[in-house]
């Protein structure tokens, strides 16, 4: 079989255009964010690119309210972990939700948001 | 592997230092030298903790750097970075190299500066333990890494704010009675529950400070320690990992590092969570405290935060957390934070603590958590 590999930066660009790309093992159908060379479920190196719908929920949030140097303008803003509908999970920053409205098991969609020049991984409603 | 022991420890006061992180190392390793009885010339190595000084001192190379402001030019030296667990992450090999027989004496400690730059940028250098590409693009901040386990741990126990705050108050208190902690005064409750939000829902009263501070200790082989004044045998050193990003572990109520090493460990030992008379834990939040203490079996999943609430956790309650005033109120200086945290359960074992001495302790455990919950040390510790 052959392996697909996946790397940061691609997962990236392809991010910027809105799409989330991930790993499937072709041996034992675990899924992954790239990149990564073994399974962690069955250690094979069989990976096959897979498309993520960016869909997903809510698995934890908080708000930043003391920013690290370069993101104290934005205060505050959340950060989420996102459970995404395929089974596997990101964090971004939450946009377009008011703060008080956050809670775990919130539906949200992937958006991809500019940070200091680089794409980064966003959650805004899901519809 | 051989026995090995800790002979001598030793801790400059934490909080605010105008000296350099080796400055404040070399005072801690020439008081556990002294402890140890034991002149320079024995130390055979030095294992050496130390994290952002590339960063706040504009310093790499920092283990021989140390070494030699000690006056020990000549010792191999490393320095081991793990995030906050870097010194316990030295501990632990530095008793391979005395339990395998390569060495009789090796020093041990770390030291770190922050206090010197502003609190954005110690944020920002901090944050560095997380992911640079996938998560500190997105501002996250070490108190959000913890927020995220808060909130998790809330929704799925129903851990309360009160709960968390039940472990700051706790760990003040027990600051008031250790000299070297950088907080020597009591808070209340609503002190915690109305200081300033930094991460929801992590409050100022939730997080350690940022520290200046040395720690080290002496350890030795079993022929040696056996002429040493009061040695403590190291019963157990363990580590262990999990993913690095956020989103890669599955739960996040859980630090599944901690579970795995706490297993290690007792498993070195041939010891469980019912021995232990006495910890000295990871509180770099207030909900790190309660996790760890579930996740080194000390209670049920759950049931952290009402052991916190009830004084189960305090000097005299049933399982001691934290006598030094903790990573809270003793401060944590993380290079030196592990070395520390040995230091206090050597004094407890040694019956040595005066006002916080946890009474008749012959076990003790330690526990030092890297950063974003990816390295967990624990280690376990008795008397003859």
């Amino acid at each position: 079989m052959t392996e697909t590999r996946v790397t940061q930066k691609q997962f990236f660009e392809k991010a910027a255009a809105g799409e989330l790309s991930a790993l499937r093992c072709g041996r034992c159908g675990a899924l992954a964010i790239p990149p990564r060379e073994f399974c962690p479920e069955c250690a094979e190196r069989a990976w096959q690119p897979a498309a993520l719908s960016g869909e997903g929920t809510i698995a934890s949030f908080t708000v930043i309210r003391v920013a690290p140097r370069g993101y104290a303008g934005e205060v505050p803003y959340a950060i989420a972990a996102v459970h995404l509908k395929e089974g596997v999970s990101l964090l971004g920053r939450v946009v377009d939700i008011p703060l008080d409205r956050l809670k775990i098991g919130l539906p949200v969609r992937f958006r991809p948001l500019t940070k200091n020049g680089q794409t980064a991984v966003g959650f805004g409603p899901s519809s | 592997m051989r026995r090995v022991a800790v002979i001598g420890v030793g801790v400059t006061k934490f909080g605010r230092h105008d000296r350099t992180s080796a400055e404040l190392f070399a005072e801690a390793a020439a008081d556990a030298l002294a402890d140890a009885g034991l002149p320079a010339t024995a130390v055979q190595a030095l294992y050496y903790g130390n994290v952002v000084g590339g960063e706040t001192e504009k310093q790499l190379h920092t283990s021989p750097q140390a070494a030699s402001v000690l006056g020990l030019p000549a010792v191999p030296t490393t320095r081991f970075e793990t995030a906050c667990a870097s010194s316990h992450a030295a501990f632990r090999h530095a008793v391979m190299e005395v339990g395998s027989g390569v060495s009789d004496v090796v020093l041990v400690g770390g030291a770190e500066r922050v206090l010197n730059v502003t609190t954005e940028e110690s944020t920002e250098y901090f944050a560095y333990a997380s992911d640079a590409r996938w998560e500190q693009t997105l501002g996250l901040t070490f108190p959000g890494v913890f927020a995220l386990v808060a909130r998790a741990h809330m929704a799925k126990h129903g851990t309360t704010e009160e709960q968390m705050a039940a472990v700051a108050v706790k760990n003040h208190k027990h600051g008031t009675r250790n000299p070297k902690a950088q907080f020597q005064k009591e808070i209340t409750l609503e002190q915690v529950l109305k200081s300033a939000l930094v991460a929801d829902p992590l409050k100022l009263y939730d997080c350690c400070p940022f520290t200046d501070g040395g720690a080290a200790v002496v350890i030795a082989s079993e022929e040696v320690a056996r002429k040493a004044r009061r040695p403590i045998w190291v019963l157990a050193s363990a580590a262990a990992s999990d993913w690095m990003l956020i989103g890669d572990k599955r739960d996040l109520s859980r630090v599944p590092a901690t579970e795995r090493a706490a297993a290690a460990a007792y498993r070195q030992a041939g010891l469980g969570p019912r021995d232990i008379d006495v910890v000295e834990l990871h509180d770099c939040f207030t909900i790190a405290e309660i996790v760890a203490t579930e996740g080194l079996g000390l209670f049920e999943a759950g049931m952290g935060g009402p052991a916190a609430e009830k004084g189960w956790t305090s000097v005299g309650g049933k399982m001691p957390v934290n006598p030094s005033g903790g990573l809270k109120a003793k401060g944590h200086p993380i290079g030196a934070t592990g070395a520390a945290q040995i230091a206090e359960i050597v004094t407890q074992l040694r019956h040595d603590a005066a006002a916080r001495q946890v009474d008749g302790a012959r076990v003790g455990l330690t526990h030092t958590l890297g950063g974003n919950t990816a390295t967990v040390l624990v280690s376990l510790f008795g008397r003859d």
